[in-house]
């Protein structure tokens, strides 16, 4: 189709509608309706052709009828006042002998939702409802509420309501049900549809002559009768009992609703309603439909709540298959979990530790906390499940099980002893926030009988610097001071580091670093600059040689010659340990312009220490280097020749990109010096890259 | 129930087809639909209800298409589900393949159903067979002005017409018994059932009466027969056209059927039989090298019946290669699409033992994710045979005609969910 804009389309259509030749071919203008709706269907706008399609609705042909009014229902709100010029013809249609079309009239007549359409609606509705078709009683039934819809919450007509009440007792099921639905939509206000004593027993009796959702929607109003007697309600019982082995879910379900509302009333009965809503619930739960077997595992969730135990005997209808979505399988582990006993309880949890090494890591911590939750009850089979889990050494399963721990020597305290022998060499496997708490929690309450209890702490003190979660740093200061009361000579040392740290730095630490580098940089990138700074400052006093005997299996012996003849092979004599501060560099390098720019290949990863060792040999100076492996990579050299002119150099590795971009400044414009500087530069960068290959 | 508005969608969550039923919720509000899908589909927390502020997406996915109800009232979940798998199941009759191709060639036809599924919220006539009769395919056909009301749309059975014909009455009664298994990987049954479904083909003329016996222990008991040729049976369902009052009183199945193919009942045992077909497996991984597997099959049933159709499942690791096979009888097959090796035995007779072996080669560079566990899956037909045993008596048809009909009764006993773990 070719593409064109909807009002291309809307005026070639609007020509069609408006032929004389296709009019008088049904079958060619029942197409170019049928493409007004296919467009509407697609989004596009096709509210311009509204006139013309209300000049089609006019046809004998049932078919073009039903699109032309889909079409009005649409768009009836965008133009009342062409809409009602259709009123017309849908009221001649509302008197037409076919009852279809009454019907289909009727129908869209109620659907138009615009302002002012109710005082034309309202007599062939009246007329509808005393129709001798059943398919326009049906119709017009709903009409009233859709009418009563349409005047926005207005007073109730009385007359309407009786004449629906009376219709009650239509023959056919379905204006029956039509007739609650309609009562229920239009007394909304007054609490819906009154269920008094003879239509309860109406509907009773009729019940087995409406369809699936006729009863499963009786079902759900005869929740509001209360039969006046015992004998009343169990005859009620007897006769609803059968649709609880309805075929339809929705059914088994309402049946199911008014056994345990009617029984609530009466308790004695309830032991005995919920056996006997008991198979079809089940039945559910195993029903072919995903989404009915989700909806009976949440309500069977929800009877377990109050009665732990009721489905004990059935477990093994919630095991999980291989292939059921993953709703589903959470929802039967929930269950399981529920319904533990002393005779199943050695299945259920030999089947949720399967569970526990599922690919799914979702899947694999709620089994978990399954075994968790079963554990409160259950505790040593589960603890010992638990520690084995742990020998798996998976971060996604160590952090679950630590954090059940947690919970369990909360509500379990018998349990500590074997938690706090499973604990020792967790922390390799835990990367989390919620797993590193659970474990600094608990080698803080219970760190006396974890003999590594401190030093693991120490390792988290340690690192507190790079923790990025503050929950772990409160958690980690909290449990230290713990441990410190028990065990206070491993632990004071550190809690003094910890308390030093976290005092040190005020909560605004960003201030002292405002108006400087490190907000255009980013504080990450400027902690790895200015660490690599740190590095740099210790270097210059290591003699030379020294620092590059220790480089000496990262530069082999030939390179080295190389290296070091460099300095003899040009004018250019480099002056060693010149050292430059970063500040002075900076406004230096802020200050001059870029004297050469160059790109060297380079390929992969390097270790910038080889680089800037080698650099040292031949006298160049690393002022700040980015970290390994990070991209854009940058390096800032300095050097300084025997006459005092200055090479600040810039070396930066684009990702993704296989150069190394040179940029090099000089304080005093002298192109040979440059040129033997940058000479040198080339050949060193040019033998790491050597090396490396 | 009250679903305000029922939406087909595309896989990419574009609206082929909107029907807005009630006019509560906007409708505007379906493109919040695919983007919650996707994210809850992300944090691994897909469920059949998604909600967006006031308004509830009830969902299911068929093939390409997702159907979607919304609502705002707190509506009966199973009621909307039943609802939209009805729909489905209306659109199947009428396509035969429910897809995006099929809704965009037929969509007058989808939105002419969709008017007479529902109304404000309510479904209405859902029966396929009724609405067959007066909304039909060849839309090309051109009916002026006599298109009438079939007589079902007010009759007092809703699900049969009057005035049917056929030159010979007959009914047709397929009893289909599903074994569903769940084996536990040390070998032990964790789940073992039986799912019966008794199925009616029915070529009568007018409105005939039809009374089903079988072989029922209840009904047994009742009139004081022996007990040891019958079967009790759980949690039995009818389709809405049986008596279940006349069945609570007398456990007599009587009705008024359908015209055509439709399910009478389903019923369930979950008395513990022996699996008809016993697997064991031996699955062993040399890393970096090769798979081996040795598959052993036995019919656990009687030695007068054959199994048809045997394909046992085997998984086999994502990356395996090279494969080779070794089976005692059948063919092995290599299904790398679905990572399993299928055995197809053709017939596989009672009493019986094979055997298969396959090799695999495994590259020597493992693969990083970790592979689930899928289980050895069984398919299987077994002919003249029922677990249960049940039997139909007889079938007795009588309509007010007098003409004489015969009854044929199928037997046949499936694999369903038939599932052994591997370790």
């Amino acid at each position: 189709m070719p593409y064109l804009g909807s009002e291309d389309v809307v005026k070639e259509l609007k020509k069609a509608l408006c032929n004389p030749h296709i009019q008088a071919d049904r079958l060619r203008y029942r197409n170019v309706i049928q493409r007004v709706i296919r467009y509407m269907t697609q989004g596009l706008d096709m509210s311009g052709v509204f006139m013309e399609m209300v000049k089609a609705s006019a046809t004998v042909d049932i078919v073009q009828k039903k699109l032309v009014y889909l079409y009005m229902c649409t768009y009836a709100p965008l133009k009342p006042d062409l809409a009602l010029l259709a009123i017309n013809t849908l009221c001649k249609d509302c008197s037409d002998p076919n009852p279809m079309v009454r019907g289909l009239a009727l129908r869209s007549m109620c659907s138009l939702r615009m302002p002012g359409v109710q005082e034309y609606i309202q007599q062939p509705i009246l007329n509808g409802l005393r129709d001798k078709a059943s398919y326009v009683r049906r119709v017009a039934v709903l009409g009233c509420a859709k009418m009563h819809n349409l005047h926005g919450d207005s007073e109730v007509d009385g007359a309407l309501v009786n004449e629906l009440y009376s219709l009650l007792r239509d023959q056919d099921p379905i204006v029956v049900v039509n007739c609650l639905r309609s009562l229920e939509e239009i007394l909304k206000q007054e609490g819906g549809v009154v269920i008094n004593k003879p239509i309860a027993h109406h509907l009773l009796n009729r019940m087995s002559k409406l369809d699936q959702w006729g009863q499963a929607e009786v079902l759900n109003f005869l929740l509001r009768y209360q039969p006046r007697s015992e004998e009343e309600l169990f005859d009620i019982l007897n006769l609803l009992d059968s649709f609880l082995k309805s075929s339809s879910p929705g059914v088994v379900m309402g049946a199911t609703k008014l056994f345990l509302i009617l029984a609530k009333m009466f308790p004695h009965v309830q032991t005995d309603v919920l056996v006997r809503v008991k198979g079809p619930l089940l039945a559910a739960c195993s029903s072919e439909s995903r989404e009915l077997c989700f909806v009976a595992l949440c309500h069977v969730r929800q009877i377990l709540h109050s009665l732990p135990g009721h489905f004990s005997s059935h477990y093994k209808k919630f095991f999980c298959s291989y292939s059921e979505p993953h709703y589903i399988k959470l929802q039967k582990v929930e269950v399981l979990c529920e319904l533990v006993n002393d005779e199943n309880v050695q299945q259920v949890l030999e089947e949720l530790r399967g569970y526990c090494t599922d690919v799914s890591a979702d899947f694999a911590q709620a089994a978990i906390f399954a075994i968790g939750g079963i554990a409160r009850t259950y505790t040593d089979q589960c603890v010992q499940i638990l520690t084995e889990l742990l020998g798996l050494r998976q971060e996604h399963i160590t952090t679950v099980v630590v954090q059940t721990f947690r919970d369990l020597v909360w509500l379990c305290p018998q349990c500590t002893e074997a938690v706090c022998q499973a604990l020792p060499g967790c922390e390799e496997n835990i990367q989390d926030s919620e797993g590193k708490q659970a474990l600094i929690w608990l080698l803080g309450v219970h760190g006396e009988r974890i003999p590594n209890a401190p030093y693991v702490l120490e390792d988290f003190v340690e690192n507190v610097k790079s923790e990025t979660f503050p929950a772990v740093k409160m958690e980690l200061l909290t449990a230290l001071l713990r441990l410190f009361l028990s065990r206070p000579a491993e632990c004071q040392d550190m809690l003094g580091r910890l308390l030093y740290y976290c005092i040190e730095r005020p909560v605004n630490s960003w201030a002292s670093d405002f108006n400087t580098l490190v907000p255009v940089y980013g504080k990450a990138h400027w902690a790895t600059i200015s660490k690599c700074q740190g590095a740099e400052r210790c270097d210059p006093e290591l003699p030379k040689t020294s620092s590059f005997a220790a480089s000496g299996p990262l530069i082999p012996e030939e390179n080295k010659e190389r290296v070091q003849e460099l300095p003899d092979s040009g004018a250019l004599m480099l002056v060693p340990n010149r050292q430059l501060t970063a500040d002075y560099f900076e406004k230096t390098w802020l200050s001059l312009k870029v004297a050469h720019q160059q790109v060297l290949p380079w390929r992969g990863e390097f270790h910038p220490d080889t680089l800037q060792m080698a650099l040292q040999v031949v006298n160049i100076q690393t002022i700040a280097m980015s970290r390994a492996g990070s991209r854009p990579w940058k390096a800032y050299l300095s050097a300084q020749d025997d006459t005092g002119c200055l090479f600040l150099t810039e070396l930066l590795l684009e990702p993704g990109n296989s150069e190394m971009q040179i940029s090099v400044k000089q304080n005093e414009a002298r192109t040979e010096t440059l040129n033997s500087f940058i000479s040198v530069l080339e050949t060193v960068i040019g033998t790491i890259e050597e090396i490396k290959s | 129930m009250s679903a305000s508005a029922v939406f087909i969608l595309d896989v990419k969550g574009k609206p082929l087809i909107s029907r807005n039923y009630k006019g509560d919720v906007a409708m505007s509000k379906i493109e919040h639909f695919m983007p919650l899908l996707v994210q809850r589909e992300e944090e691994g927390a897909l469920a059949p209800l998604l909600s967006h502020g006031q308004v509830h997406f009830l969902w299911i996915k068929h093939s390409n298409l997702y159907l979607v109800a919304t609502t705002s009232k707190n509506a009966n979940a199973s009621l909307v589900y039943s609802f939209l798998y009805k729909t489905i199941e209306v659109f199947c009759e009428y396509f035969k393949e429910l897809e995006e191709e099929s809704i965009r060639d037929n969509f007058v036809i989808v939105y002419e159903l969709l008017d007479e599924l529902m109304d404000f919220g309510f479904p209405q006539t859902t029966d396929s067979k009724i609405l067959q009769e007066y909304i039909t395919q060849q839309s090309n056909k051109l009916e002026t002005g006599k298109s009438r009301v079939p007589p079902t749309v007010t009759n007092a059975v809703s699900w049969r017409s009057e005035g049917i014909k056929y030159k010979k009455d007959e009914v047709f009664i397929d009893v289909i018994e599903s074994v569903n298994l769940l084996v536990n990987a040390n070998g032990s049954v964790l789940l073992s059932e039986i799912v019966g479904t008794i199925k009616l083909k029915v070529f009568l003329s007018g409105m005939p009466e039809l009374r089903l016996g079988l072989n029922d222990r209840v009904l047994f008991e009742l009139t004081g027969r022996s007990k040891n040729k019958s079967v009790e049976l759980e949690d039995v369902k009818f389709h809405q056209c049986v008596r279940l009052s006349r069945f609570d009183n007398d456990r007599t199945i009587s009705f008024i059927p359908p015209d055509g193919d439709f399910e009478l009942m389903s019923y369930r045992l979950s008395t513990q039989v022996k699996p008809l077909i016993w697997i064991e497996s031996v699955i062993e991984k040399f890393s970096h090298s090769r798979v081996e597997i040795m598959v052993k099959a036995k019919g656990q049933f009687k030695k007068q019946s054959v199994a048809n159709g045997v394909e046992i499942s085997v998984p086999v690791p994502s990356d395996a290669d090279s494969p080779r096979f070794k089976t005692s009888v059948g063919s092995a097959k290599y299904v790398p699409e679905r990572n399993v090796v299928i055995w197809s035995i053709k017939s596989f007779p009672g009493g019986k033992e094979y055997l298969m072996r396959a090799h695999f080669g495994l590259p020597s560079v493992e693969k990083e994710e970790v592979e689930g566990r899928p289980p050895i899956g069984v398919k299987f037909e077994i002919p003249y045979f029922t677990v249960s045993g049940i039997q139909v008596r007889y079938m007795k048809i009588i309509e007010k005609s007098g003409y004489q009909a015969l009854p044929w009764v199928r037997y046949i006993t499936q694999s369903g969910d038939y599932q052994l773990r591997t370790s």
